[in-house]
């Protein structure tokens, strides 16, 4: 319909781009409106934190690990204690496992928030940008009430966490719950039913189920492409097999069901969360003093709120580990997005981009 | 020589020049300090956008090595030459009547399609990919509303003109002389699809969303002003500050001029600009995200033309 030139032209989309809100590269053929070629490329920011790890010792690397990124900030050092805990053969107590269920899930609703807020923002609907940055901020003040930080939480260390909670943090922390989910629920039928989402997401970027698991995609860009996946419920761990996250799969695979999923998951994160604090156990949070860990390697998985986050352990006879690689989501669904962009509109590139919810920090490791 | 005093006058002091120009900047600043408001932010001070515009006025100005700097340059000139005249020849009703040496209402109509044209040479001559989309996109839409904006503007000039036993008149004094003497259109019923047609047109033709397509700053980084910094940019500020005044107060003059005169008639004029910036521009562009290309073209082509080709029948049939 659109006015198209009469030539095809290639238009640079980044590396700094201000709606990529981190430094990707895409070089985009174009004719008139229509994407005919994507050439992705990697490697703009190269940060060398593998290398770092490497110079650190375990516990320090708990620290440097948090610091990958912010939005997964707790599933990095998450992953990485699992790895440490699987080497060494240690057992974290209950309280710890239900503690650390509590700070991961409060991290995916902060983040998934983010994300759909993003993409208002992204169609241009400011006011909606606005209305769900403010419900995130709510929950940035209850991570703040609880864990003194509004977005490195700082919960995790090898063999357990580093806080604990109260009777009175905990019925903040209930109450807050309370004022939050209502709230998600509003903006989740906003996105399902607002016309302005619809007419910019629905059908937009579309992966298929089969080009999603040739990809090899993760969470919730898997979910919404038709493939049940959730490490969660794959292969639980810490306490994910007593309290099972309600994993929703969608068939069409377009910008608008990966929200929908984001939103629903942030829902479910309640859930979860309300779950875990009425369960929780009495004892102690960590194993206090950590016996040395011996050379071995190890694999440990945990599902991010952008995916499946995959860790790589290997130690030996010093402190420092001597190889430590991690897999982020954003890695396998960056390259989807080949799939998706192709045939879509210019447009649409900033949105579907988004749709994956690319980490960039975490991915240029 | 007292007439062309007057046309400088109109041109550069009042309404036009230096009084719209700071109407305008004024208006950007209570839209982006209501919209602010109603997004729970503080927002910036009314007068933020004359501090952009100072700003703006001491940067360098930079060409792209492949711009075609003439045109490069001469582009927002131009934008800004043609809303100086365009401002002059909007009527405000009781207070200023616009020389009829001046042009009617096809010449402003003429001119109020300068903006997105002179929008579409700078960005097709700074030499950019982004600008060359925004060039597409500006052309499409244009293409789309124009018609629509033809159609209501010959509906209220067929009206005006068979009451007075023509069959059409181009001049917005009469057009305003008509309705202070048989009430507003906006109270006439004959006249409300091209007032809906008018209301769909005048997002599109400001650049505010749903129709901010051409300078989609999350799409293609602002498209046509892309490459343009310093006092060229300032330029596209103050022609766009001036537009909205235009484009205001056309409506004004085509739906609801007061019956008043003197001062109360310029602060009644006033308090209408306001509210329609506030409830039409405002709100509007809060309470929605932006369409695709293809959607507002498709858009256009069904709800504002239908809209305007009901307005001119129903005018025809009813007078």
């Amino acid at each position: 319909m659109s006015a198209s030139l009469s030539e095809s032209f290639t238009i640079p989309v980044g590396p700094l781009h201000v709606a990529l809100e981190e430094p990707m590269y895409f070089r985009v053929d174009v004719e008139g409106e229509t994407i005919t070629g994507v050439d992705i490329n990697a490697g703009h920011v190269h940060r060398g934190i593998e290398y770092l790890a490497t110079k650190r010792s375990l516990a320090q690397n708990v620290v440097l690990t948090e610091r990958i990124c912010s939005l997964c900030s707790n599933s990095h050092p998450e992953s990485f204690a699992l790895a440490v805990e699987t080497i060494g053969g240690l057992k974290v107590p209950e309280r710890g496992a239900y503690l650390r269920v509590i700070a991961g899930e409060l991290k995916r609703v902060a983040s998934n928030l983010f994300n759909v807020a993003i993409l208002a923002h992204l169609v241009g609907y400011e006011a909606l940008f606005m209305h769900v940055m403010q419900v995130r901020e709510d929950a940035q003040d209850l991570k703040e009430a609880v864990f003194g930080n509004r977005m490195n939480l700082g919960a995790i260390c090898i063999g357990g966490t580093r806080y604990d909670l109260d009777g009175e943090t905990t019925d903040i922390f209930v109450a807050s719950l309370d004022r939050l989910e209502p709230k998600i629920r509003e903006i989740l039928s906003t996105y399902k039913t607002n016309g302005s989402i619809q007419r910019r997401t629905r059908e937009v970027g579309v992966l298929r189920t089969d080009d999603a698991e040739a990809c090899g995609v993760v969470g919730p860009v898997a979910r919404a492409s038709g493939l049940h996946h959730d490490i969660r419920e794959a292969a639980p761990y810490h306490v994910y097999d007593r309290l099972p996250p309600e994993v929703l799969v969608l068939e069409e695979g377009d910008v608008w069901s990966r929200a929908l999923i984001r939103l629903h998951e942030a829902l479910d994160a309640i859930r979860i969360l309300r779950a875990a604090l009425k369960d929780l156990p009495d004892g102690p949070v960590n194993l206090g003093e950590i016996p040395e860990i011996p050379p071995g390697r190890a694999v440990s998985r945990s599902e991010a709120p952008r995916g499946e986050l995959l860790y790589y352990l290997k130690t030996g006879e010093t402190e420092e580990p001597e190889r430590l690689k991690w897999r982020v989501p954003s890695f396998p669904n960056w390259d989807a997005l080949t799939f998706m962009l192709n045939g879509a509109k210019v447009a649409d590139i900033a949105i579907i981009v988004n749709s994956i919810d690319p980490c960039i920090s975490c991915t240029e490791r | 020589m007292s007439m062309q005093l007057g046309i400088l006058i109109a041109v550069f002091l009042f309404p036009g020049g230096l009084f719209a120009l700071a109407l305008g900047l004024i208006l950007k600043g209570l839209d982006r300090r209501v919209a602010a408001r109603l997004q729970g932010r503080i927002g910036p001070p009314l007068r933020q956008p004359f501090y952009d515009l100072i700003k703006l006025a001491f940067k360098r100005t930079m060409v792209p090595t492949f711009a075609n700097q003439p045109v490069f340059l001469g582009a927002p000139l131009v934008g800004v030459v043609s809303m100086l005249l365009a401002v002059a020849l909007v009527p405000l009703s009781g207070v200023y009547d616009p020389n009829p040496i001046l042009g009617n209402l096809i010449v402003l109509l003429y001119i109020l399609m300068i903006p997105a044209v002179v929008l579409m040479i700078a960005g097709s001559s700074s030499a950019s990919p982004y600008g060359a989309i925004g060039f597409s996109r500006e052309m499409t839409l244009m293409l789309a509303y124009e018609a629509p904006i033809v159609l209501v503007v010959l509906a209220v000039a067929m009206r005006v003109g068979m009451a007075q036993g023509e069959v059409m008149t181009f001049s917005l004094t009469e057009i305003i002389a008509y309705q202070r003497a048989n009430g507003i259109f906006l109270l006439d019923p004959v006249m409300w699809p091209a007032l809906a047609a008018f209301a769909l047109f005048f997002p599109a033709n400001l650049g505010i969303i749903p129709f901010d397509i051409p300078e989609a700053e999350t799409e293609v980084l602002e498209g046509p002003l892309l490459e343009y910094t310093g006092p060229a940019l300032g330029l596209f500020k103050v022609m766009s500050a001036l537009k909205a005044v235009v484009v205001l107060s056309l409506g004004i003059a085509l739906f609801a001029p007061l019956n008043l005169g003197g001062v109360w008639g310029f602060l009644g004029w006033l308090l209408e600009l306001t509210l329609l910036m506030e409830f039409g521009v405002t709100a509007v562009r809060l309470s929605m995200g932006r369409m695709r290309i293809d959607q507002a073209f498709a858009f256009f082509l069904k709800w504002p033309l239908l809209l305007a080709t009901a307005s001119v029948v129903t005018v025809a049939l009813a007078t």
